[in-house]
């Protein structure tokens, strides 16, 4: 029997979907600027990782937008899988932002510029 | 793997033997592990001749190149003339290794010497057993390389270095025309494997045809020491005397005859080369045997002489009589190696002295030797019933009824052949001893190592006619009717020779007259050839090679040497140089302002990225942006 | 599907293992599972199917690429004699078991049927490898590479993300065959333009991953900064398993498209074919100039992305497979020299370190100097035909230009090659004999004689791929 929360979550992509698909390509692709934006601008080494995380999440949203336009699971699925590989890219992450501050005791990507030329 | 793979591989295995731990082996170990190979590729090569039931068979290698037309494979032909190639070359090539086994036995590089000695059979072996021009090609090259190894085996002298450099450019020239053929055939025939080629010309396929054949001849030429090319072999008796009664006398040389006897088929669909390569082999003959004449080293007259009887081979070819020509590399392998060998006992007796008017008086000291070398004598200057009469002989009847005046030439050459053998035979064994006391005192015969290849190869040059004995003989002619299949329809006619006529008794004059004159002029008279100051007139001409040596020095050499020096200094120096470097200097700074793209600073990366995804993204949408 | 298994089981094992075992025993228990898992790779051979639920897909072509990866593998452990003796390198068991999950990522991104798992394989490999290039802990060069890398990686990964994201936008499936099947029933006026967009922002986060330009400034800081072994792992294993993926993207799915995105990577290869040569060309550290030349082979290898014949995978591994060779080689000799004049030289990686080598090590510096000919495309070496093979595939496209500067960089390539021939052979300095295990010695022979023979005798794999 269809009870009143199977309805209202059978509306829900009906609901997501009065809003037109550019609209959710254009928020994604502005956030996935600003997070390249900050990948470019910061210097300090924890911000630049929050932009690529806020990059990896501007890829999320798009993804479960699409996911819900074409009613495909598949979408979200992956969702979860970038959201478990994000993770473990964190740790991974600040566990070498840990490492170079133990060695210089400062986090500014900057001032790391000795291999070159 | 089949039993016929093993026949190359065994000679490969004792060269990497022995080549690579020849100082750590003691001589006889060293000498069985050479020895052992040519043998065990004879007893194959016997097994499969006494097995062969007249079909072409076809080992397949490996598919060496194949890049999308083009397919080169590695394969090997099992056929009639390709089994008795293999035997000669085994044969006698474990003869020789017996042989240097107590030749080169006070020698340091002995190891080295049979390694190379191996490597020299192994390229040859591929030589003949290819079932393509290229497989072919592959041995032609290597046993050129071996054979500059092996000329420049005792390289103290500057003048034997020289000797190997002279043998492996000339070859180099003949290789060049050669290659230029097998381009010519794979542009023919997109194919060099000889099934398919020889298919395809008998189905009338293909044009250019005597261009081709020509190319290949010319390889022939620096390969088998036809005119002009042949100048590099007497200068190759520098080596030791073993590698010249293999590679000079039995095998190498013949690689040029047999290369043509392999392509009949397409030399038979070129007269005019033919008629080239016939009157090439006619001159080469005369010149070597004329030369040969007054020499007096007992290595270059046989080196003389092989030049002369290669020619023979080809004036044969050129006949289009295959089998003949054929027959007559089979028995002088035997008796040129025969007398190579001997010679190299005589000068092992006489303390590697080579010069004959030094000699003399030898038959009571070297008795085996003495009656080997007599009867290689008999053979080579064609008196019957030796292998040499046979052979030349069947040579000169194709002539006969081919062009008489070819014929007329090449009795002369024959006559001239006999007389020079003659004479070197008699004023090394006969008369009076004329070295010094210290030769005297160490004059033995040699070993029984070196003396019974002698005797093998002296019942071989006795008995060797029975291969082809002719028909108005009573013989079989085992020969013609083994090679038959792979010749070209109807070029077998029997020769039928009547026993009076000037075809017959012609040729058996040459042998016998100018024999005995000689034997009268050297060995009754006494007369010993004149020192070296004192030939003067036309002999002088003739002894000194007909300055052909020098000619090509000043036509070829000298010029080369100062084109060279011109290239060097200007244009090398100014120009090239100055190209060259400036790129390279471009590249330099280029490469030093690129370097400062690196700048380490990761920010400056990333702005890179993005901006190239920018334009990239701009680029790829700019129909929807505009 | 076995070795996907089988590898992260006995990754698992070996940090188990490292509690008990001693250094040298667990390099060979590496060795062996590698083996064990090369051998169930093959047991697959002409034995086509689809796993994971359809999502993973073995057949010749990813066993082909599994093996060379797993290949690779064994030549970095082989050659990794130095984990013992170091107290940096003090968790054997661990470098041991990342570098095997780390190959577990390479043979997901090899037999991806779905881009979710080409995702998976890729962050698998990727962040295997800034562990393990973050290693050394306190040296700040190996901490500076681990952060360029990371940034940089993830921000790639960004890129391929979002462009997933628009192609799944476009296609409404994640799955090859899905895209195919949409793509060809769908009418090309009605395909949204971001589809496009998506496709090109594959190719870029794809392209970050082999070094092509102008995503290839993390290259030299990278390779240089890491361990020498490591790098050699990350010049090999991640090249050939991000190729396997370009090819997949780029040649398989969207191969119809290729007017979409093959002016983009036409001018890629030539910016990056440029690049990575002259600038390998004034190098003094010959660890960094195998990095440039490793942006330069990324280069040559794209050349038959861009012709897209029915050729390109066969010619993708053969090239593979003789680069990791040479590379592991000469990574390999680079490694050994290196650790021996630490103490003796002020940078230990320059050419000038390498004086003299052959005086009293001829095999390492025979084996150098063939690593080095096959890099240069000489021939009689695999490396030859590798780029003979390349430009045989641009002359069948009739696209001339590119082969033109192909050559011309090849050139180039030859002087920085040559430089370290000559100064292994030719100049003089004071190497002693540099004593090396005997695993190190058999992967440096057997990948030499592999070397040459393949390079007389291509035909021998090339009828395989």
């Amino acid at each position: 029997m269809e009870t009143k929360t199977d309805r209202f979550m059978q509306s829900i992509p009906e609901i997501i979907r009065t809003i037109p698909l550019t609209h959710y390509i254009l928020l994604s692709s502005a956030l996935f600027a600003i997070g390249v934006l900050g990948v470019l601008t910061r210097r300090n080494a924890l911000i630049v990782f929050m932009a690529i995380e806020l990059m990896l999440n501007a890829v999320n949203l798009l993804l479960a937008a699409f996911s819900s336009y074409f009613s495909d699971p598949a979408g979200q699925i992956f969702v979860f899988f970038i959201m478990a590989v994000a993770a473990a890219e964190v740790a991974v992450g600040l566990a070498i932002i840990v490492m170079i501050y133990r060695n210089i005791q400062t986090i500014d990507i900057g001032l790391l510029n000795k291999l070159r030329n | 793997m089949s039993s016929i793979l093993f026949i190359p591989l065994l000679p490969l295995i004792g060269f990497l033997i022995n080549g690579l731990s020849f100082p750590k082996l003691s001589n006889p170990v060293a000498g069985i592990i050479g020895t052992i190979p040519p043998l065990a590729a004879f007893a194959l090569s016997l097994q499969l001749f006494l097995q062969f039931d007249g079909n072409t068979q076809i080992v397949p290698l490996l598919d060496w190149i194949s890049v999308g037309e083009l397919s080169i494979p590695i394969a090997f032909q099992i056929d009639q003339l390709s089994l008795l190639m293999l035997l000669i070359i085994t044969g006698v090539g474990t003869l020789i290794h017996v042989y240097s086994s107590a030749y080169m036995s006070h020698d340091e590089g002995f190891g080295k010497f049979f390694a190379f000695l191996n490597l020299f059979v192994f390229f040859m072996l591929l030589l003949v057993m290819g079932s393509g021009f290229v497989t072919l090609f592959i041995g032609w090259e290597g046993v050129g390389l071996c054979s500059y190894l092996l000329i420049g085996f005792w390289n103290k002298k500057n003048s034997y270095g020289d000797a190997a450099r002279k043998a492996f450019i000339m070859n180099r020239i003949g290789d060049l025309g050669f290659l230029i053929g097998i381009f010519l055939l794979f542009q023919e025939f997109g194919t060099a494997t000889y099934q398919e080629v020889f298919e395809a010309i008998k189905a009338g396929n293909g044009s250019n045809l005597g261009l081709i054949a020509f190319c290949l001849f010319i390889g022939a030429m620096g390969k088998s020491a036809q005119i002009p090319l042949f100048t590099w072999l007497p200068d190759a008796m520098a080596g030791p005397t073993p590698v010249s009664a293999l590679i000079h006398a039995a095998t190498m040389v013949t690689a040029g005859i047999y290369m043509v006897i392999r392509a009949n088929v397409l030399f038979e669909m070129s007269p005019e080369v033919l008629h080239f390569v016939g009157w090439i082999g006619l001159a080469t003959a005369l010149l070597g045997a004329a030369i040969g004449l007054f020499q007096n080293d007992i290595k270059k007259v046989l080196a003389y002489s092989t030049v002369s009887q290669l020619g023979y081979m080809f004036m044969g070819l050129g006949a289009s009589a295959y089998t003949a020509s054929f027959f007559h590399v089979m028995t002088h392998a035997f008796f040129k190696a025969l007398l190579f060998l001997g010679a190299g006992s005589v000068i092992h007796a006489m303390s590697d002295e080579q010069d004959i008017r030094k000699m003399g008086g030898l038959k009571s000291q070297l008795p085996i030797t003495y009656i080997t070398f007599l009867l290689g004598t008999i053979a080579i200057a064609g008196i019957p019933p030796f292998a040499g009469f046979f052979s030349k002989d069947e040579i000169l009847a194709h002539l006969y009824h081919h062009d008489i005046v070819m014929w007329a030439l090449a009795i002369v050459g024959s006559a001239l052949t006999s007389f020079y053998m003659f004479r070197v035979f008699i004023v090394t064994f006969h008369g009076d001893f004329r070295g010094t006391q210290h030769q005297a005192d160490h004059l033995h015969e040699s070993p029984i190592a070196m003396t019974l290849p002698l005797i093998v190869l002296a019942v071989l040059s006795v008995i060797g006619g029975i291969i082809n004995l002719p028909a108005f003989v009573g013989g079989n002619e085992f020969l013609a009717h083994w090679l038959n299949p792979i010749l070209p329809e109807g070029s077998h006619e029997a020769l039928e020779v009547h026993f009076a006529s000037l075809e017959f008794l012609a040729p058996l004059a040459a042998a016998f007259i100018p024999a005995i004159f000689a034997i009268q002029l050297y060995g009754s008279k006494k007369a010993v050839p004149a020192a070296d100051a004192e030939i003067s007139g036309i002999q002088k001409i003739i002894y000194d090679k007909f300055y052909i040596d020098e000619a090509y020095n000043f036509l070829f050499v000298k010029p080369i040497q100062f084109l060279s020096q011109f290239f060097y200094s200007f244009i090398d120096f100014l120009i090239i140089d100055l190209l060259v470097e400036s790129t390279g200097k471009f590249v330099k700074s280029s490469s030093n302002e690129l370097r400062k793209l690196q700048s380490g600073n990761i920010g400056f990366y990333i702005f890179m990225m993005v901006a190239a995804i920018a334009i990239i993204l701009a680029w790829t949408l700019k129909s929807w942006i505009f | 599907m076995t070795p996907v298994i089988a590898l992260s089981l006995f990754g698992i094992i070996n940090l188990f293992l490292g509690f008990t075992f001693k250094r040298q025993s667990l390099q060979v228990v590496t060795l062996l599972f590698i083996i064990c898992s090369m051998a169930l790779t093959a047991m697959d051979w002409n034995h086509e199917y689809l796993w994971f639920g359809d999502m993973m897909k073995t057949n010749n072509l990813s066993i082909n690429f599994s093996l060379i990866i797993q290949l690779a593998g064994l030549l970095v452990v082989a050659f990794s004699n130095g984990f013992g003796k170091d107290e940096v390198y003090t968790q054997p068991a661990e470098y041991y078991a990342i570098l095997l999950f780390s190959l577990v990522g390479a043979l997901l991104m090899v037999s991806f049927q779905n881009l979710i798992m080409l995702f998976v394989g890729l962050e698998i490999l990727s962040v295997a490898m800034y562990v393990l290039t973050g290693s050394d802990k306190r040296n700040l060069r190996s901490n500076e590479a681990a952060l360029k890398y990371f940034l940089m990686g993830s921000f790639a990964t960004g890129f391929l993300l979002f462009g997933i994201a628009l192609v799944y936008g476009s296609t409404r499936s994640l799955y090859i065959s899905g895209i195919l099947y949409n793509l060809s029933h769908t009418a090309p006026e009605s395909l949204p333009s971001f589809l496009y967009a998506g496709i090109i922002l594959m190719g870029i986060g794809l392209l970050f991953k082999i070094s092509a330009a102008p995503f290839h400034f993390w290259t030299p800081d990278v390779y240089e900064g890491a361990p020498t072994i490591f790098t050699m792992f990350m010049s090999t294993v991640v090249k050939t398993a991000g190729f396997a993926a370009i090819y997949h993207i780029l040649d398989v799915t969207f191969g119809g498209f290729q007017k979409n995105w093959i002016i983009t990577v036409y001018f890629i290869t030539i910016i990056t074919l440029i690049l990575g040569n002259i600038s390998a060309a004034y190098q003094q550290s010959a660890k960094r100039m195998l990095a440039f030349s490793s942006i330069s082979h990324a280069g040559y290898m794209l050349l038959t992305v861009c012709a897209n014949q029915p050729s390109t995978s066969s010619n993708i591994l053969y090239y593979s497979l003789a680069y990791t060779l040479a590379t592991a080689v000469s990574f390999a000799v680079l490694m050994v020299v290196a650790e021996y004049q630490t103490g003796r030289t002020e940078k230990p990686e320059n050419f000038d370190a390498l004086n003299g080598l052959a005086k009293n090590n001829p095999s390492l510096a025979f084996a150098f100097t063939v690593a080095l000919l096959s890099l240069a495309g000489i021939p009689l070496t695999a490396g030859f035909w590798g780029k003979f093979f390349v430009f045989t595939d641009m002359f069948n496209k009739n696209l001339t230009y590119p082969i033109i500067i192909a050559v011309l960089m090849s050139a180039v390539g030859i002087y920085y090659y040559f430089k370290g021939i000559i100064s292994v052979y030719f100049n003089s300095g004071e190497i002693e004999k540099i004593e090396t295990s005997f695993l190190f010695k058999i992967a440096l022979w057997s990948a030499c004689i592999g070397t040459l023979v393949l390079g007389i005798y291509p035909t021998l794999l090339k009828s395989i791929f």
